[in-house]
């Protein structure tokens, strides 16, 4: 599903270059669940956002479901990120000014499917998260677990070759935490490829295998 | 993603935020409200110089007398208009009229009212292109005869017997003699050789210097050149032709194109300031526009990164501001035309007239969600190349 060789990353620092990431080898095969753990600062962000095709790494080759993604265009990436990445945010990154439909289903919209459709096609996902009470409501008017779930049925509803998730239990109580990991479990059960970036030992111990990655190196 | 979704998404966000929206759209509400009221008035200018020298022969030359060194009035006379006619090439009629005011009585009248009486010859209708709403114009035998017969203008007939129909073969009192009307005119609304049609009663040359004026009239003598493009040459001609006649006095020259072209360029003149001022008031609001969009997408700019992190391309984020910045400018353009709706009554108080057109609406409409589209650009280009991991990092 992922390839990765020989991936380098860093950034400017006035005229001194910085190396975040440093020749990272990662594969992740169909349907497994994976977690990245690493402390504040050790590159796993960035590590995260070329996973997800938001950020360009310097060198090295990544191929994300057979697509070549180094070599793929800006413009193409958007397609990419729409298609193949389910992505689920430490803060949720609902829009606040749509409600929870508006909000799960616009990456179908973005497909150019219609509303009505786009509507129909993500009932179950709605339902499999619990959010069919909800779907009229603001991002503002639900709990910190229900924004996360509105957060993974926008990220499933598009059926993503892989999900990502950045530290997703962060922002959450530990009941609310413990719901989404277990909810991931079921997922990762149900065929989803998964990959999960943590600083928390507990939370990268419900994936099925742990890939540390210290000062921008990955080990193990 | 497709177009109408892409409506519902500006539809959406301007929804939410209705008052956001009119403010941001004053600039255009003023600026679209200007350039209607300025076609407007731009329109009833033009149509009020229209209307006012629509019966003026284009090739038309009053003279008037203006001054003698030594002081001695000139009257001119029939003989000056004939000699006119005689000696000046390129001259196919000549008149000559005298305006005088009069204390008129009758008809529905209770007091007695001061009207122009224009004392003219059988011509002067057909000169000044006056239509008849009723009877027929003076003829030469009115004339020769001094008969005491007049042609009322269409708001004296309305004023002193109720209509037109009722004034006809009745009679009317003009400093206490009695004439028969012998006709009205059609409404002319419009003033030749110095005189408003409308408002003024009409009498056989000679009869007026009979009754009402004596000799003491200053006549303006008007010819008619053959050809527009021969006024010039006309007016140099009877120029030096009374010179000889009259060696010591000056006397005033002018032609109706001269006066048309210059109420024409004036008013356009003033339309164009007007615009002036409509693109001045419209650069201000697309910069108003601009201003708030760039606020905008600073202030949206996690929610661009959400929008590009889960598929938007920088086309679909482009076109959704370039759209939120066009429907704005709607509002302010939609906005600003009710405005100049409302404004019209007021600016009509003060004797300006006002042409209202569904073009200018239009126009002032699109020239809105044009300017807001122009300065709608650049914030709009801007939200569509943030980079998606830094737009989503942003608080």
């Amino acid at each position: 599903m992922i390839t990765m060789k020989a991936i380098n990353k860093g950034y400017m620092l006035g005229e001194e270059r910085l190396p975040i990431l440093k020749n990272i080898d990662f594969s992740v095969e169909k349907g497994e669940y994976v977690a990245i753990l690493g402390p504040s600062g050790s590159g796993k962000t960035t590590f995260m956002n070329i996973v997800g095709c938001m950020d360009i790494m310097d060198s090295g080759e990544y191929f994300l479901d057979g697509m070549a993604i180094h070599e793929t265009k800006e413009d193409d990436l958007t397609e990419v990120r729409n298609r193949k990445i389910g992505f689920i945010f430490q803060n949720y990154q609902l829009i606040p000014t749509y409600n929870v439909m508006q909000n799960i289903i616009m990456p179908l919209l973005m497909r150019g499917m219609k509303h009505g459709e786009a509507e129909e096609k993500c009932i179950d996902t709605i339902h499999l998260l619990g959010l069919g009470e909800r779907i009229l409501h603001k991002p503002n008017e639900l709990s910190g677990g229900q924004k996360q779930r509105v957060s993974i049925a926008r990220a499933l509803v598009g059926k993503p070759a892989i999900l990502l998730d950045d530290e997703p239990t962060g922002a959450l109580d530990q009941t609310s935490g413990r719901d989404v990991l277990k909810l991931f479990k079921e997922l990762n059960e149900m065929g989803n490829t998964i990959v999960m970036i943590t600083h928390d030992l507990e939370v990268a111990r419900s994936a099925k295998r742990i890939v540390r990655i210290v000062d921008g190196v990955l080990a193990g | 993603m497709r177009l109408s979704e892409i409506f519902r998404l500006v539809w959406l966000n301007l929804s939410q935020n209705k008052f956001k929206v009119i403010l941001t759209s004053i600039g255009i509400v003023a600026g679209s409200a200007t350039i209607m009221m300025v076609l407007a008035i731009g329109t009833g200018g033009r149509e009020e110089v229209a209307e006012q020298f629509k019966n003026l022969n284009a090739g038309a030359v009053d003279i008037s007398y203006e001054e003698n060194v030594v002081n001695e009035k000139v009257t001119l006379t029939y003989e000056d208009a004939e000699n006119l006619m005689l000696f000046v090439p390129e001259i196919s009629d000549a008149t000559i009229s005298y305006s005088a005011t009069a204390s008129v009585e009758g008809g529905e009248l209770d007091t007695s009212s001061y009207y122009t009486v224009a004392g003219v010859l059988h011509n002067y209708g057909t000169i000044s292109n006056l239509g008849m709403a009723i009877g027929e114009f003076l003829t030469e035998e009115n004339n020769q005869n001094k008969e005491k017969i007049c042609i009322l203008g269409s708001a004296v007939a309305n004023a002193v017997f109720g209509s037109a129909y009722n004034a006809y073969d009745n009679t009317l009192y003009i400093d206490d003699r009695a004439y028969v009307v012998g006709g009205v005119l059609s409404e002319m609304g419009s003033v030749a050789s110095g005189i408003s049609p409308d408002q003024t009663v009409f009498i056989p040359y000679e009869t007026g210097i009979k009754y009402i004026t004596g000799n003491d009239i200053s006549p303006t003598i008007t010819v008619i050149a053959d050809d527009v493009e021969a006024v010039e040459s006309v007016m140099a001609d009877v120029e030096s032709e009374l010179k000889e006649s009259y060696p010591n006095t000056a006397f005033t020259i002018s032609d109706a194109g001269s006066k048309m072209e210059a109420a024409s360029a004036s008013n356009e003149t003033l339309t164009l300031l007007l615009i002036s001022m409509a693109v001045i008031v419209f650069i201000v609001g697309g910069i108003g526009i601009m201003n708030v969009l760039f606020v905008t997408v600073k202030e949206r700019t996690n929610e661009i990164g959400i929008l590009k992190a889960i598929g938007c391309s920088r086309k679909e984020i482009l076109l959704e501001f370039l759209l939120e910045a066009g429907c704005t400018s709607l509002v302010g353009g939609v906005l600003g035309v009710l405005l100049a709706l409302a404004v019209t009554p007021v600016v009509e108080l003060f004797s300006v007239r006002v042409e209202l057109s569904v073009q200018g609406a239009v126009l002032s409409l699109l020239f809105g969600v044009i300017t807001g589209s122009i300065f709608g650009f650049y914030p709009a280009y801007k939200a569509s190349r943030l980079v998606p991991v830094v737009a989503l990092n942003q608080e």
